[in-house]
């Protein structure tokens, strides 16, 4: 899948989860500092991209990724496989 | 580890003086840090501007709310940081860049956690640095000014503190909630309170620094978990104290003693942290305390009353039993029962029951009212002969507990010398106790905690006006160079104990009373060196192999003539390579040996924050079972040699007392200095004994009999 389309979709989950428009987000944005995300959002926000794209993130690995541009690079290294 | 940079008054006063706070990374979930924090600051009636930065939020309670500190229109002066520890360091660069230079960090998940913590918090203090920020935390409670000029919570505990002139600085957060709860119900305020977290920019001897000039603040209390930088902190406090004369009350946690059983001379194994942690505190004027109780029952004496302007008190009760209690604590702390003028008797023999005790302690009697309380208490604290006056109460049926605590106050505020009070019970002295706290009057339960309080402040007050420039005998008659030189030559060669030839070489270097010895690697050569320097000898083997001598038939005493001598050097010889037979043998040591004299050990330790020091105690049992030592850090001044040597229990084995032989104490006194100067000149030593050393009859010296050097 191209990077465009994954951070498309990615940017689709985070507004659908943190209650965002679209244009709110940036490559650049961080789940916390940018996009005000709690604890329990990043967990939803794991849930969420796993559901869009139909795979399954390590927690701890996946609790690392701290802003959308981290959430891309990640998701595309595993449907790219 | 030394500090690098004290923060100014002015750096640290910045936090404590905002005119305008930014909270970042606030939000609107009740109950959580980044919300109570903001709801502190508003509701406690924070005297400056306040902005509630949020990432998610368009308003935090009722305010306005910023998305990046950068959005704020106006200048601010402080900001608290409150984001995850994973984002500290984003929001860190804002405000950086915002130029606002004076923070709060309460986010924890930093060193205390280890690994990523670490990081992160190096990060953060690296982007302090980078754009001048001085901070508190991260990993604390936060700040609270009580100054009504301010007026800011910007902290997570429950409750704003009554104003006071009381500081309290803390390394634990929790322990500050609790404080700030049993402060609260007995009214005791505060000027400054601080939980300082992990200290990664701003630590304690910064905030001692500043509460020195602190016009707010009378009394400073500190609770300490770690010291890591101890010379600077002792002074820091001496300064605190020689400049202000405020009282530092402290509780260091930890007192256990680690790391003493890996030690390899008696001094290490004797010298755990908590030893050095007490002399340390002594020797710069803080007051270390057991417990808060004790802290706060101090502190109390400390910041309402004056100090008592010499140790003569008088105790006033209507009962016996509790007086008695009293009496007895106060001598045993060191206090004494004021004789009275006789205007005094006159006034209490005239105005008390012929049953009453009209001496010190005087005792009113059980059915005591306010009126006999109130002679007894204005006629003593007028008293030239009486310097502080005891007030113990309990509950009979006619007892006037109101009013004479209601009398108790209006004395205090004619006087100006000290009364603390104690009245017994719990339920029925309630009201009581609460007019005498509302009023600064010192309440204690316990009379033994009243009197105790007040030997604390007369001691306190006598130290202060004793506290001269003592001075720190510096020889000349030294050879650095030389024991630099051997001492560094054994590092090099990867050696971690200097054998006992070498050892007294650096001794030499420092013109200790080192006695005539050699070294002798033949049956010959040790007869010969033997009947050179006199019998009787001691000889003993020489290997950087073997720190316990003695233990392995090593050490050969009073030989007393050249056929002994010779016969000694082969049996060390024998007894050694059976028991090491690997050990490298460098040869024997024969020594001359001292009949006379009291043995007594010196040692020195090396402590990584409060740098060298000096141990002294009576040698044989006293130290094997009593553990009579003392120690010092070093350099030690002309009066601090003199209060090591005179507070052993055992110091009167050396003045002559009871039947036993005036010592050569000048000359001890001496060595000790001698010490001090080695141990400030040479940090390599990591540890050494000196043990013993013989003190010899006044006026005939000392000498060193053994010693061992470790590095």
């Amino acid at each position: 899948m191209e990077k465009e389309k994954v951070e498309a979709k990615v940017k689709k989950t985070i507004a659908k989860v943190l209650e965002k428009t679209e244009s709110e987000i940036s490559s650049d944005s961080n789940f916390i500092f940018d996009l005000g995300a709690d604890s329990m959002q990043s967990l939803q926000l794991i849930a969420g991209f796993e559901e869009e794209f139909d795979i399954e993130m390590d927690e701890d690995e996946a609790l690392e990724i701290q802003s959308v541009k981290d959430a891309v690079e990640f998701i595309a290294g595993i449907v790219n496989k | 580890m030394q500090k690098e940079k004290i923060k100014t008054f002015n750096e640290i006063n910045d936090i404590f003086y905002p005119k305008s706070i930014a909270v970042v990374g606030t939000n609107n979930v009740t109950g959580s840090v980044p919300y109570d924090i903001f709801e502190n600051i508003l509701h406690d009636r924070f005297q400056g501007i306040l902005y509630p930065v949020s990432p998610s939020e368009k308003n935090v309670t009722s305010v306005k709310s910023y998305k990046y500190v950068l959005d704020i229109e106006d200048d601010v002066d402080m900001a608290i940081l409150v984001f995850p520890s994973s984002v500290a360091h984003l929001a860190m660069e804002q405000i950086g860049q915002k130029g606002i230079k004076s923070m709060i960090v309460i986010s924890a998940g930093f060193k205390e956690v280890g690994g990523k913590g670490i990081e992160r918090e190096k990060k953060i203090k690296e982007i302090a640095d980078k754009y001048g920020i001085s901070f508190i935390g991260p990993n604390c409670l936060g700040v609270i000014n009580t100054d009504s000029k301010c007026h800011m919570n910007a902290s997570f505990a429950r409750a704003m503190p009554e104003e006071g002139n009381i500081a309290f600085i803390s390394q634990s957060g929790a322990l500050c909630t609790a404080v700030l709860d049993y402060a609260n119900a007995k009214h005791i305020g505060f000027s400054k309170f601080v939980s300082f977290g992990n200290k990664a920019d701003i630590d304690e001897i910064d905030l001692l620094n500043y509460l020195k000039d602190d016009p707010k603040t009378k009394v400073i209390l500190m609770y300490l978990e770690e010291v890591t930088n101890g010379k600077a902190l002792m002074e820091a406090a001496k300064k605190v104290t020689a400049e202000t004369g405020k009282p530092i009350l402290a509780i260091k946690s930890g007192r256990t003693a680690e790391g003493a059983s890996a030690a390899a001379s008696h001094t290490g194994s004797l010298a755990g942290s908590d030893e050095i942690t007490n002399a340390a505190f002594e020797q710069a004027g803080i007051i270390r305390c057991e417990n808060l109780e004790e802290m706060f029952d101090y502190a109390k004496a400390f910041a309402y009353q004056p100090l008592p302007k010499s140790k003569n008190m008088a105790i006033i009760t209507n009962a016996g039993g509790p007086g008695v209690l009293a009496t007895d604590k106060a001598i045993n702390s060191g206090l004494s029962l004021g004789k009275f003028e006789e205007a005094t008797t006159r006034i209490l023999k005239k105005s008390l029951p012929a049953a009453a005790n009209i001496k010190n302690p005087v005792d009113v009697i059980g059915d005591a009212r306010a009126d006999r309380y109130n002679v007894a208490i204005s006629a003593t604290i007028k008293d030239k002969n009486i310097d502080g006056v005891n007030v113990i109460l309990t509950p009979q049926s006619m007892t006037e507990i109101e009013a004479i605590a209601e009398d108790i106050v209006k004395v205090v505020n004619r006087s100006d010398k000290p009364v603390y009070t104690s009245f017994m019970g719990e339920t029925d002295v309630a009201k009581g106790i609460d007019i005498l706290q509302r009023n600064n009057i010192p309440h204690y339960i316990l009379p033994e905690d009243m009197v105790k309080a007040m030997s604390a402040t007369t001691k306190f007050n006598e130290r202060l006006k004793e506290r001269s420039e003592s001075k720190i005998k510096q020889f000349s008659d030294v050879n650095k160079e030389k024991a630099t030189k051997i001492l560094d030559k054994a590092i090099a060669e990867n050696k971690t104990y200097l054998p006992e030839e070498e050892a007294v070489k650096v001794l030499k270097a420092y013109n200790f009373p080192v006695l005539p010895n050699g070294l002798a690697n033949s049956k010959d050569e040790a007869g010969k060196i033997a009947d050179e320097i006199k019998y009787p000898v001691v000889m003993k083997i020489i290997s950087s192999d073997i720190v316990h001598k003695f233990d392995i038939g090593g050490v050969i005493l009073n030989i007393q003539n050249r056929e002994e001598a010779e016969k000694a050097y082969k049996q060390i010889l024998k007894n050694v390579k059976k028991a090491m037979p690997k050990a490298d043998i460098k040869g024997v040591f024969v020594q001359k040996m001292v009949e006379e004299g009291q043995e007594v050990i010196l040692g020195l330790k090396k402590d990584n924050s409060f740098g060298s020091v000096i141990m002294f105690g009576l040698g044989g049992i006293f130290v094997e079972i009593f553990k009579d030592v003392n120690f010092k850090v070093a350099p030690i001044s002309e009066d601090e040699v003199d209060n090591m040597i005179q507070s052993i229990r055992s110091y009167p084995i050396l003045t002559g007392t009871r039947g036993s032989i005036k010592r050569d104490i000048k000359s001890l006194k001496e060595t000790i200095q001698r010490l001090s100067q080695l141990a400030i000149d040479c940090p390599q030593i990591n540890e050494l004994d000196i043990n013993p050393l013989i003190v010899r009859n006044e006026g005939n010296g000392c000498f060193v009999a053994d010693t061992k050097i470790m590095l």
